[in-house]
């Protein structure tokens, strides 16, 4: 079931910190690759010493909630011949319509404007991202076909060498203007993808430069040469991605093992741990107090509220701790992961009461949530609705 | 529109059977999980009713003739015997095979199963599986131990079958009916005869009825034993249980008090297992998750619990075990 990807090309990550607005380009070779398995893309980063087996960022894309479009920041000039970042770099963001992540990437193949403005797009850089972007949206498209396209639009040369980022940290150092730090405001608020938009088809109808044929600067012979200089790859498709059924997805038992509850249990006040009770089957309450055989016990809510008024705190954090490690909670868990995998997740928010953005749909889209987003949208949704339960006056929190 | 005509897998755990047949309105037998496979530990229990064995399903295919004894095609007239027709339901089936060829001998099987018997007394056996994969009422009570799911609203939305699962076990119930040993397997077309259970020389000392519970005991080990034998070096696992009379009646009886204190806790144990088993736990997870999140806002810790989380996974990725998030590490 392993297939080969359908596009790579060297790209380097960046860190970015939500809320901090600032976009740190991390240095170091890597590639951004895509590839599709079970009808579904995944969009991969690694770096160039790792394997493709082995990408440091794999992503399961919903078709039509990622994109992926040059970043050109708040001021971003899209009638240009050449549109670049507002840094000293070409930067790509991955945004999706259903959460507010933001991946950030910056392209180190050379620049090609005639000046060498490391931070302007070449025909071929915005070609890459709009392969990426096309493959994201579930378009089925020829990428080698594509690239060919632009082979025949002339892309010039294309200077292979890899580009160094001079400006590693501040990528805020060229806009100084208010709320523009970095890829701070234009990343999280402005409507980067009409501005890509936009510049696209600038960019489609100006910079044709006269053909020139030059076989050994081919693109789509270029990106070929990537893939089959991936180490442990190979183009009839043995690379990318039998770690695909290993793919650690993090799971609720993951995230919530018994070692993190139950030592968040210790500072609990009496009001949660009473809260946690009333939650839990009233025959566990009832068989604290019970000495008899527990078929005679009454497991009615009332009786369940009476146990919580008469256990001790000690003995209710016993019991809690009891069903904390239980291998019945950890199951449960377990197939609730699953069901937030497979599309649960407006049904499992619902519930719950939890914030979660649309609902837990893809923005604008009838389709909900799922693989790793949909956990991390679980995981967004509680701190959201934290943050409005203290707004509120406080909930009874733990 | 849920999978398998809606059953669920259920564990073949003592403390699982044993509250089911509760559920049914069956009253005063037990199951009890046998932790080695001798005559001695079966007898222990006596009166023992049948023993379950429980292990992966090979897929040996009916023929004509079992692998081991011989088909008894007139047995089911006198006998219950169902064809499986669902695979989920097969633990429940062998339950059913052992308590309704039992209620001549002071089972006391409750209106439910009572009137499943009555109502499929004439039936084929192919009919009886069919109606026993659709009592709406042994069906819920099966499915209400079954694992964890928080979508029992939406079925949708289960995980489905997967006929390639490794965790594909079968059910086989052995029964002395008729003084003879039986082999009740619903993907087999008849019943197995494994040949009469060797009567008492003469009479001796323990009665008739004793003689033959042991005889069962010895003979049953043996069939199993060999059918063991058949899978060879390859490794199986396998369970077994006996259904037995309630222990707590005969230590109750016996005055034994030790045994009576044992049997009353484990009974605790199970209850509290099954309360937590058939309890939908989606409210506690979410109040649980959100007081581990508040704690980690509120100490800045958030980032480091997730990197924490994700090492956690990619561990069990390294183990070879991320691909069924169900797995439980055992």
């Amino acid at each position: 079931m392993a297939t080969a990807p359908l596009i790579t090309f060297k790209a380097g990550k960046c860190d970015y910190t939500p809320g901090s607005k600032k976009v740190e380009p991390v240095p170091g070779p890597g590639y951004i690759y895509l590839y599709s398995e079970d009808d579904l893309m995944h969009f991969c980063w690694r770096p160039r010493s790792a394997l493709s087996t082995d990408p440091e960022l794999d992503l399961l894309m919903v078709p039509g909630d990622g994109s992926f479009i040059p970043y050109l920041g708040p001021d971003g000039d899209t009638n240009s011949d050449w549109i670049k970042s507002p840094t000293s770099g070409r930067i790509y963001v991955l945004k999706f319509s259903s959460s507010s992540q933001r991946h950030f990437f910056w392209l180190q193949s050379k620049s090609q404007e005639p000046s060498g403005n490391p931070s302007a797009f070449s025909q071929r850089d915005q070609k890459l991202g709009q392969i990426v972007d096309m493959l994201l949206s579930g378009q089925e498209i020829d990428v080698e076909e594509e690239l060919q396209d632009l082979n025949r639009q002339g892309d010039g040369q294309d200077r292979d060498g890899d580009d160094t980022m001079e400006d590693v940290h501040g990528t805020n150092g060229d806009t100084q203007g208010p709320g523009s730090g970095g890829a701070g405001a234009g990343a999280t608020g402005g409507d980067i993808r009409d501005e890509g938009e936009e510049s696209r088809e600038g960019g489609a109808d100006g910079a044709r430069a006269p053909s020139i044929s030059a076989p050994s600067n081919d693109p789509s012979e270029v990106v070929r040469n990537f893939l089959s200089s991936i180490p442990g790859s190979n183009l009839s498709g043995a690379g990318g991605s039998q770690s695909r059924q290993n793919q650690p997805i993090v799971t609720l038992p993951d995230l919530f093992p018994s070692n993190i509850t139950i030592s968040m249990l210790e500072s609990a006040s009496p009001a949660y741990i009473d809260r946690l009770c009333s939650l839990l089957p009233p025959t566990i309450l009832l068989l604290a107090q019970e000495a008899d055989d527990p078929s005679d016990t009454d497991s009615s809510p009332a009786a369940a509220e009476a146990a919580i008024q008469a256990l001790s705190v000690d003995q209710k954090k016993d019991i809690l701790r009891r069903v904390l490690r239980s291998p019945q909670l950890i199951q449960s868990m377990a197939s609730l992961t699953v069901a937030l995998r497979d599309g649960g997740l407006p049904t499992v928010s619902e519930a719950l009461q939890l914030r979660v953005d649309n609902g837990g749909y893809i923005r604008g889209g009838s389709m909900p949530l799922g693989g790793a987003q949909a956990i991390e949208a679980f995981l967004e949704g509680l701190k959201k609705t934290l943050e409005e339960e203290q707004k509120g006056g406080g909930g009874d929190g733990p | 529109m849920a999978e398998e005509g809606g059953w669920n897998t259920i564990e073949s755990d003592a403390g699982v059977f044993t509250y089911l047949i509760e559920e049914l309105g069956v009253k005063g037998v037990q199951f009890e999980e046998l932790l080695s496979l001798d005559a001695e530990s079966i007898q222990e229990l006596s009166p023992v009713y049948g023993v379950i064995f429980l292990f992966k399903y090979i897929g040996e295919k009916p023929s004509s003739t079992p692998r081991d004894g011989k088909f008894d095609s007139e047995a089911p007239e006198n006998m219950f015997f169902a064809a499986q027709t669902i695979q989920n339901a097969c633990g429940t089936q062998a339950l059913l095979s052992v308590l309704l060829n039992k209620d001549h001998e002071g089972v006391e099987l409750g209106p439910t199963l009572t009137l499943f018997k009555d109502f499929t007394q004439g039936f084929p056996t192919e009919l009886r599986g069919e109606a026993l994969s659709n009592d709406p009422t042994i069906r819920e009570v099966h499915n209400s131990f079954a694992r964890a799911s928080p979508f029992s609203l939406d079925p949708s939305l289960r995980p489905p079958v997967d006929p390639n699962d490794s965790d594909l076990y079968h059910f086989i119930a052995y029964i002395p009916h008729n003084n003879t040993l039986y082999e009740l397997d619903g993907l087999q077309p008849h019943p197995i005869s494994h040949g009469p259970l060797v009567p008492p020389a003469s009479s001796t000392q323990t009665s008739d009825q004793n003689w033959y519970s042991q005889q069962f005991a010895k003979q049953v080990v043996e069939v199993i034993q060999r059918r063991i034998g058949r899978y060879g070096e390859s490794e199986i696992r396998f369970n077994l249980l006996a259904c037995c009379r309630d222990l707590r009646l005969r230590a109750q009886e016996m005055g034994d008090m030790v045994l009576l204190e044992r049997e009353r806790t484990k009974r605790r144990n199970w209850a509290w297992e099954n309360a937590l088993r058939r309890h939908n736990f989606v409210g506690l997870i979410g109040e649980v998750a959100k007081g581990v999140a508040a704690e980690k806002v509120k100490n800045g810790t958030w980032d480091e619990w997730l990197k924490g989380a994700k090492e956690r996974a990619e561990e069990r990725r390294k183990k070879g075990r991320g691909g069924d998030e169900m797995d439980l590490d055992e």
